[in-house]
């Protein structure tokens, strides 16, 4: 009884005690479905119910212990955690500054100032005045980089123009992908969730040297136009999911998807966080903050590989065959012939030369032994050459990447297979063919996503799926006495197959691997081995594979793009024969929202000859 | 990979020599990255002239020496090849980044560019110059030029 007694006193205590307690903190009504908290605690409604669910994979992340699963909860919690007296860096204000920041806009909260040491030194090192979004363009000869990269840098008050800029440091966002894991176990993992997503801070040069000098990616630098109360929000929010983990996902939860929160929390309803569909292309983030007035100004940093190229095609056809003769070691550095130029061309000559072996050591790996000296010797030369400065880089190009068309394809189209009229629908949610408009993408490259092809047959209303393409990269790179890459291509998915009878739905596996050389501007021929396999059970062995050949000529320009050529395969397995077909197929280009596009092929196919023809329209949206 | 990693650990070793208080620009950020910043770092670390990870400075410069030459000499670690091309055509944003954290003055900045590229054949003697030996020979030569010594006084 007694002890029943002191418990129930002990239960009076407690309750007047919460009481009290609660009562000093204001009523937060609906506050915790406020969008600026929703968004700095990066909730996210649930796709079933009407619930929220924090995408932070990190009970640090959250003061409460429903934290993750209830914006109420946690704002209850971070309101008696940033009211409790005290401070120092594990003090709630400290750990959580930009959500002590934003509840006190919103609340009258008993205020008294906070001393957060570590934040404080990490925020005054940092000496953040101005953010820029900086995108890395991609470059489909590297699988790795197809969607482009985003990252954001802090720059410091600028005293004199560029200089500083190159150690600003730099925000990004990156799966933690372990070393051992295989490039099969890499895309599994990055699709279906696995990695964990880390935030990480690294001066700006580290990362051009990365982009810029070893991937050959051009960097565009977005100047944001945020006032200094909101980068300070940003860098708060930084501070407070640094070391966090939100697992990393490819498609949606990428690199850009993280920086669009950072943006969004610095600037409560600009919400670029809703655009985000079932992709987040880093382009596209790109394109939704410029719509969204979010950029002053822009920047371009050519790479290392757009500024070799650009000294190269500076120099004279004489000048071109000497630097190649240079680099390769033909001629040396201090040869006569090179001696014998006048003081700017000698310079261009070395400049350029320079520039493309050390372009060579990094992308082809030239071995130390004969790049070293030979670079050594060119800085020399050069360095006893005074008073000529360096040449003007290469100009930015007219239409930048978040210029070029949406990356969404819807298109309708007629045509005629042998004897039977059609009609087709494509939808292809990503990303570029090679016939669509070229502004804003690299020439020569395809990569597409998913991209189905049906069919309407006029004659007897069938419904058909023509083709259904998982992906499809093709690279086609033009070759010339400085650089000699290889123009691939891969795709896989399933296809309408003729088995001489019948036009049989199989899945399929293509690629292959050539050369292409340049013809005149945006104009260039290639030569391709090709590979295919067909597996299914309407074919005779249950699989088929062809090696073939696929020779072509491809031309882009904002008007019009051209590709037409001629295939062959000869099919080994099942049923042994030739498939033969030439092709032309051409866009012309109505702006960068549409296209009218026209198929012709014809084919020589078990031993009988078949047209197909085919006209319609593009949209990009 | 094993290439990978040996330049991520090489790479770690001299982060965490740099970490101490007050040895240059950004030392605090840089430490203790985890990560994908190894994965980075080792992408980064290929030295000049070829790819022979170069010989870290940290040897030759201690914490005793001038923050701004300290600053330097993290930033030549990483981008020797482009300061080196840069100082022989006598400009460039490499250069006048060495000059930013050097604190080198607008007015003396043609100086300093001129004694670079006067002096390059000093500064790097052979294409196996370290960056560590290419930092002392800058500071050797600034120190005797009487506009730019003060840049680089203990």
């Amino acid at each position: 009884m007694r002890t029943s007694l002191r418990f129930a006193l002990a239960l009076i205590w407690l309750a007047s005690c919460l009481n009290a307690f609660a009562s000093s903190l204001p009523d937060t009504g609906n506050l915790h479905l406020n969008p600026a908290w929703l968004t700095l605690l990066h909730y996210q409604p649930d796709r079933f119910g009407d619930g929220y669910t924090g995408q932070a994979d990190d009970d640090a992340f959250y003061l409460s212990d429903n934290g993750k699963t209830s914006p109420k909860a946690e704002l209850e919690a971070t309101l008696t955690a940033i009211t409790q007296p005290g401070g120092g860096n594990e003090h709630a204000r400290c750990r959580f500054p930009a959500r002590d920041r934003w509840l006190r806009t919103q609340l009258d909260l008993p205020g008294h100032p906070v001393n957060c040491p570590a934040f404080e030194e990490w925020t005054d090192e940092l000496n953040t005045e101005t953010v820029t979004l900086v995108f890395a363009a991609s470059y489909l000869n590297s699988p790795s980089s197809m969607f482009g990269h985003t990252f954001l840098r802090l720059d410091p008050p600028r005293e004199d123009e560029e200089t500083n800029l190159i150690l600003a440091n730099t925000i990004s966002y990156a799966a933690d992908a372990a070393a051992h894991d295989s490039e099969i176990l890499f895309a599994y993992k990055g699709i279906f969730g696995g990695y964990p997503g880390i935030t990480s801070i690294q001066p700006y040069y580290e990362k051009i040297r990365l982009y810029s000098d070893i991937e050959h990616r051009d960097l565009w630098e977005y100047t944001l136009n945020l006032t200094q109360a909101e980068v300070d929000m940003m860098l708060a929010h930084t501070w407070e999911i640094r070391d966090r983990n939100f697992d990393y996902y490819f498609f949606d939860e990428n690199c850009a998807y993280r920086l669009l929160a950072l943006i969004d929390v610095a600037r409560p309803g600009t919400d670029l966080l809703g655009e985000v569909g079932t992709h987040a292309i880093p382009s596209d983030t790109v394109r939704w903050a410029v719509d969204k007035g979010l950029v002053d100004s822009v920047y371009y940093r050519p790479s290392a590989a757009t500024n070799v190229s650009h000294r190269i095609d500076a120099l004279s056809d004489d000048h071109q065959t000497l630097a190649a003769a240079i680099a390769n070691g033909y001629v040396d550095a201090d040869a006569p012939e090179v001696q014998a130029l006048s003081d700017e061309p000698r310079a261009r000559v070395l400049d350029a030369t320079y520039d493309y072996v050390r372009y060579q050591s990094e992308a082809e790996g030239w071995p130390r032994e004969h790049a070293a000296p030979l670079s050594h010797d060119l800085l020399r030369e050069r360095s006893e050459i005074r008073g000529v400065a360096i040449q003007d880089g290469p100009p930015e190009p007219a239409i930048r990447d978040d210029q070029g068309h949406d990356t969404f394809r819807a298109s309708v189209s007629g045509g005629r297979m042998g004897d039977r009229n059609f009609s087709e629908l494509t939808l292809r949610p990503a990303y570029h063919d090679v016939l669509d408009p070229p502004a804003g993408y690299r020439g020569g490259a395809q990569l597409q996503f998913l991209r189905l092809d049906a069919r309407l047959y006029t004659d007897n209303d069938e419904v058909q799926v023509e083709q259904l393409t998982g992906v499809e990269i093709r690279s086609l790179s033009p070759r010339n006495q400085f650089f000699s890459p290889l123009s691939w291509q891969v795709g896989f998915g399933g296809r309408r197959t003729d088995t001489e009878t019948n036009r049989v739905f199989t899945p399929y596996l293509e690629g292959g691997a050539g050369g292409s050389w340049r013809l005149t501007t945006g104009t260039q021929a290639f030569a391709m081995a090709t590979a295919d396999l067909e597996i299914d059970n309407d074919l005779r062995s249950g699989y088929d594979a062809a090696p073939g050949a696929d020779l072509g000529i491809l031309h882009q320009n904002n008007q019009f793009s051209l590709l037409g050529g001629v295939k062959t395969k000869a099919w080994i397995v099942s049923n042994q024969h030739r498939q033969d077909q030439a092709y032309l197929e051409g866009n012309w280009h109505l702006g960068r929202d549409f296209s009218l596009f026209g198929k012709f092929s014809r084919e020589d196919h078990y031993d009988r000859y078949r047209s197909t023809w085919q006209l319609g329209l593009h949209a990009y949206f | 990979m094993k290439k990978l990693i040996a330049g991520a650990l090489l790479m770690g070793a001299s982060t965490l020599a740099f970490a101490q208080p007050g040895c240059g620009v950004g030392a605090m950020i840089w430490k203790g990255q985890s990560g994908i910043a190894p994965h980075v770092l080792a992408a980064t670390t290929n030295g000049t002239f070829g790819n022979q990870t170069f010989g870290m400075t940290t040897g030759t410069l201690g914490c005793q020496t001038n923050q701004s030459v300290q600053s330097m000499a993290m930033y030549m670690d990483s981008n020797i090849d482009k300061v080196a091309r840069d100082m022989s055509r006598g400009s460039g944003e490499n250069l006048d980044t060495l000059a930013v954290l050097l604190g080198v003055d607008e007015a003396d900045r043609d100086s300093f560019r001129k004694v670079l590229q006067d002096n390059f054949a000093t500064i790097f003697p052979s294409s196996d110059t370290t960056s560590g030996e290419a930092v002392d020979a800058i500071v050797a030569l600034l120190e005797q030029n009487d506009t730019l010594s003060k840049y680089v006084a203990a």
